[in-house]
């Protein structure tokens, strides 16, 4: 998994995650990103991003990683 | 027992209408009925209708020339004469509305003087070479000489007339022969009320006045005339004709079938002569176009003869290699080799596909379960992703379905009508000249664009409003919108509390002063009052109808943007009814179609998701293979495995992801990765120059099967002429799966149709039986709408209640900057449809040779820029170069070019920037600079360079050579 793949999921996941957070505690839009990434990215997508957190996750916010956490 | 027939119970009103026949004038929408004689004939019909018509009806065919049923009476010919009980002299049948009681006779002896003296007339000044006259075999003007009882000219021909007249054929497919003109300025009308472009005048008075287009300096080709060929079919006359009927006589027998182009969907009937398409003639018992066309539906077909198609499979190793014309079976089985040895090597997810939103519903349908369940994943996706995805997000989320509300034909009841990043003039032709139609009856428009879009320039409209906001600021302006409905009380209570949920929540959010007009005015750069005047105007509206397109869908919040359209239509209460709703404009003819057909990755058919362990069961037992539950890769995603190095393999199937997907240079590292790449299509397109088997597809001419339309129409495509490379796309993609072990065994696309209604709960009851019966079908079609549903969520949602979601205005990362100072947005125009690649090879480049970097006066006067100069345009992604066409539409800060032209690399500009939820491509906001250049870009030079090269590997591929050696 190169660079520059961990930084196009992480700004998607920062996407969807900024769309989703209106007045919500960082606990609530984890869980909106989360369903959202269960119900539309492919498995190896999750598992890159998973490995990522596993591994190193530097570029994660709290909330991503609160999200990555319930895959 | 024999039954006669007896004119004095013929009583018709209830018969069906027979759209092959001219009935003289529209039919009256009354719902009174009116009972009158006829010749004796008691007819009961609407009250409004003319008695011409009202006579058609029973079968008693008033002669007529002015008169044609798509336009308004009009009363100069003066042939369909008749005597009325009770009226003097001789009305118009035309004309005349129909009253109780009313006792008409259309025949006797003073009647036929009077009509064979019209007659007369006319044919003194009409040339008398009905034999070898194009029109010979289908000219009313013949018919009613004949009809008449015409037996001589008494004036003789030596005065004056105009059978010197010069013809005009500027136009690529239709002549203009004046000398053959009646001046019964049917062509006039058409234009006027059909097409609503007002290009045709009748011009001077009495005998010297004549049909003419634009001012006497022009000619049809440089006038106003849009080519859609209204006029050409409301002549009676040889004076407006087909070329390609003057060329090749007239048509012998039809089939009525549905148009390839955009989502509008329109009925044509082929007109044929033998296997060869003569002219397409648009359909009048089509309900998404009511017998009116565009210039390519109606005359750019000749594509799908074209010298270019490929009719031959070919293989291939690598890229670098010339193509091997081999046999279907040798490609075929060369394909699933590669896929089978690529899913060994590699898993299983590493192969995956494209469905086409130009084939049918039924190919789509096939090539998604070849997908699912041959190559045993989940990698489908389709042209969808980089249109309509955030639709089908929006849409579901807020209103539980992923599809338009209504039928086209609901505009004709709307009141206010807001149209958003949408150009419906260019890109939905037959759509706009209906709802100009209903500006012109007095609707209000309201456009949301950066551009002064065509719409805006009609003619005879009360009120427009134009909220020309800045590229990438949708949602702020969706939201100012419906703060100012929310905080001065316009919205609907009543909706919002019987059909609605979560209102509160939102109500507090858009009353934030942040979506305000005024604050937002800093960002969309719209001047509040202007937001509040359009926002009032709709939520004022008895009813309200929002239409969008492109404009809303492709960008980083397209998503978002679609669930406010959603928050404003529940708001003001704007959905479940004729003249409202939220209308999403397809581009592509069956992009509703393939989405529906289970196209995307997290989606079986009928927007089943694959995690859902009872609906993918159900697909299971009926595909007889054990299902993926997790959804697969999106486009981008599989580019970026790809160049990752884990997706190895793809299967496209009539799409030219190269041409028309963005950022190019990304899309070409992706596919030069790939070790394998079908290509199914009917050219040669831009992708298969990186393909290594490429399978030759079939037009829409050559195979049976559905379309699906913007209105959620199921309109069936006919057959009209054998498959040119053998097999339609539905059979080579059934061989492909019987290649890769999967067995598929249809014997014809009704079948495929079958297993869908089995499978798809909104589609239960369609059948191609029920189509032939009821010509089209608006799903959900099942026990619940057994006749389908031409206006949906009339009492409930599918998700019981709307749901109003909170949409906070989030800036696009593509800015405009220092470094790159201009909004560059993308776009179609009419003349050319998507990557070109079918408008590309008819006479429709007369209008669109190249593509143009439109460019407003200020900024081009900024850098020094005329028209035709060279631009080179850059982006953070890459450059290229196009000509400048300095123009008022665009506003100053953003320029506006078209992707029809593959050279013109408009998509090495467009970034990989996407929309939240769906990743479809943000290609309405790069950020660019614009300068004067000299020279071709540096991407330009290498494209065309492989180019070339690769068109060298087509020509020298051995069989081609032996042909061309035997030739």
């Amino acid at each position: 998994m190169s660079s520059s793949q961990i930084d196009n999921l992480v700004s998607m996941l920062n996407q969807i995650a900024n769309n989703n957070n209106y007045k919500k505690t960082d606990e609530e839009t984890a869980k909106i990103v989360a369903n959202h990434v269960k119900k539309f990215w492919a498995r190896s997508m999750k598992a890159n991003i998973t490995k990522y957190a596993d591994s190193d996750g530097s570029q994660l916010s709290p909330t991503i990683k609160l999200a990555l956490a319930q895959l | 027992m024999i039954n006669y027939f007896d004119p004095a119970t013929n009583t018709t009103s209830n018969k069906p209408i027979d759209f092959n026949k001219d009935y003289g004038t529209p039919a009256s929408t009354s719902t009174q009925t009116v009972c009158l004689e006829i010749d004796g004939v008691k007819i009961t019909v609407a009250a409004g209708t003319s008695v011409m018509r009202a006579a058609a009806i029973a079968d008693i065919n008033i002669p007529k020339l002015c008169a044609t049923d798509n336009i308004e009476a009009f009363g100069s010919c003066r042939l369909c004469a008749v005597q009325i009980e009770g009226m003097r002299g001789y009305p118009t049948a035309c004309t005349t509305s129909v009253k109780e009681g009313m006792m008409v006779s259309t025949e006797n002896n003073d009647i036929a003087k009077l009509r064979r003296n019209i007659m007369e007339l006319y044919i003194s000044d009409h040339p008398l070479d009905c034999l070898t006259c194009s029109s010979n075999g289908d000219c009313e003007l013949q018919d009613m000489a004949g009809a008449v009882g015409l037996r001589e000219v008494r004036y003789g021909f030596d005065g004056d007339n105009h059978l010197d007249a010069k013809i005009d054929d500027s136009n690529p497919y239709f002549t203009f022969e004046p000398s053959k003109c009646i001046t019964c300025s049917r062509c006039v009308r058409a234009c006027e009320e059909v097409q609503g472009s007002f290009a045709l005048t009748i011009e001077g008075r009495g005998f010297a006045s004549k049909v003419s287009a634009g001012t006497s300096e022009n000619d049809f080709l440089s006038s106003d005339c849009v080519s859609c060929g209204a006029c050409v079919q409301a002549c009676p006359t040889a004076t407006l004709m087909e070329k390609s009927v003057i060329d090749k006589g007239q048509p012998e027998h039809s089939i009525i079938t549905t148009c390839a182009y955009c989502g509008v969907g329109c009925s044509f009937k082929a007109e044929m002569k033998g296997e060869e398409v003569i002219r397409m003639v648009p359909y009048k018992g089509g309900k998404a176009n009511q017998g009116h066309s565009c210039v390519k539906g109606r005359f750019a077909f000749g594509y799908a003869t074209h010298k270019d198609r490929v009719t031959e499979p070919m293989v291939r190793d690598s890229i670098d290699e010339e193509w091997r014309v081999v046999g279907w079976d040798e490609a075929l089985e060369f394909a699933a080799n590669k896929i089978k040895n690529i899913q060994a090597k590699y898993g299983r997810e590493s192969v995956g596909g494209i469905t086409s939103s130009r084939c049918t519903n039924e190919e789509t349908y096939l090539v998604q379960k070849l997908i699912r369940a041959a190559f045993g994943n989940n990698n489908t996706d389709t042209c969808a992703r980089v249109c309509h995805s955030p639709t089908g997000y929006g849409l579901k989320a807020t209103i539980g379905e992923s599809a338009g509300t209504q039928t086209f034909d609901s505009v004709m009841q709307s009141d206010v009508v807001m149209v958003i990043g949408a150009n419906p003039t260019d890109a939905h032709p037959v759509f706009a000249s209906q709802l100009r139609k209903r500006l012109r009856q007095g609707a209000e428009l309201i456009v949301v664009d950066p551009r002064t879009i065509d719409l805006l320039n009609t003619a005879h409209i009360s009120a427009n409003h134009h909220l020309p906001l800045k590229p990438g600021t949708n949602v702020a302006m969706i939201n100012a919108i419906a703060h100012v409905v929310i905080s001065e009380g316009l919205e609907d209570k009543n909706f919002i509390e019987q059909r609605t949920d979560e209102y509160n929540a939102w109500r507090e959010f858009i009353l934030d002063d942040i979506n305000s007009p005024e604050a937002m005015a800093g960002i969309t750069t719209v001047n509040a009052e202007q937001v509040r005047i359009a926002a009032r105007a709709f939520a004022k509206a008895k009813n309200g109808a929002i239409y969008y397109g492109l404009g809303v869908t492709e960008h980083s919040q397209g998503s978002t943007m679609v669930m406010g359209i959603a928050n404003l239509a529940l708001a003001t209460g704007n959905i479940g009814r004729e003249g409202v709703g939220i209308n999403p404009l397809r581009g592509q003819n069956n992009v509703q179609g393939s989405c529906d057909m289970g196209s995307f990755p997290q989606e079986l058919p009928g927007y089943q998701h694959v995690s859902d362990d009872v609906l993918r069961a159900k697909f299971e037992k009926s595909w007889g293979v054990s299902l993926d539950n997790e959804p697969g890769f999106r486009i981008p995603n599989m580019f970026d495995a790809a160049i990752e190095g884990t997706f190895k393999a793809m299967y496209v199937q009539g799409e030219d992801i190269l041409q028309s997907d963005p950022n190019t240079q990304h899309v070409q590292a992706a596919l030069s990765s790939l070790e394998c790449l079908i290509v199914q299509d009917i050219f040669l397109n831009e992708t298969a120059l990186y393909a290594h088997v490429f399978l030759p597809g079939s037009s829409f001419l050559e195979k049976d099967g559905t379309f699906t339309n913007a209105e959620r129409r199921i309109n069936r495509v006919r057959k009209v002429m054998k498959p040119l490379a053998k097999f339609a796309d539905w059979e080579v993609t059934q061989k492909l799966s019987n290649a890769l072990g999967y067995p598929m065994n249809y014997q014809h696309p009704s079948e495929i149709m079958d297993e869908i209604a089995s499978l798809v709960p909104t589609f239960s009851m369609v059948s191609y039986k029920k189509l032939d019966e009821q010509g089209s079908i608006q799903w959900p079609c099942n026990e619940e709408f057994p006749d389908g549903s031409p206006i949906m969520h009339v009492d409930s949602f599918p998700i019981g209640k709307g749901r109003f979601a909170i949409t906070p205005y989030l800036a696009s990362e593509d800015r405009a900057n220092k470094r790159f100072p201009l909004l560059l947005t993308t776009g179609r125009i009419l003349s050319q449809y998507n990557v070109g690649a079918q408008t590309r090879r008819t006479a429709n480049q007369t209008w669109h040779q190249e593509d143009l970097l439109e460019i407003h006066p200020n900024d081009a006067e900024e850098r020094g820029i005329n028209d035709g100069d060279w631009l080179g345009i850059s982006s953070r992604a890459g450059d290229t170069v196009l000509k400048a066409k300095v123009s008022e539409r665009m506003q100053s800060g953003v320029v506006f070019t078209t992707f029809h032209h593959p050279i013109s690399g408009a998509n090495v500009i467009t970034t990989d920037s996407s929309d939240w939820a769906t990743n479809c491509p943000e290609y309405k906001v790069t950020a660019v600079q614009v300068e004067k250049v000299t020279s071709p870009s540096a991407w330009q030079t290498r494209y065309k360079k492989f180019s070339a090269q690769q068109k060298e590997h087509f020509k020298r591929s051995p069989k081609k050579q032996k042909a061309t050696i035997g030739s």
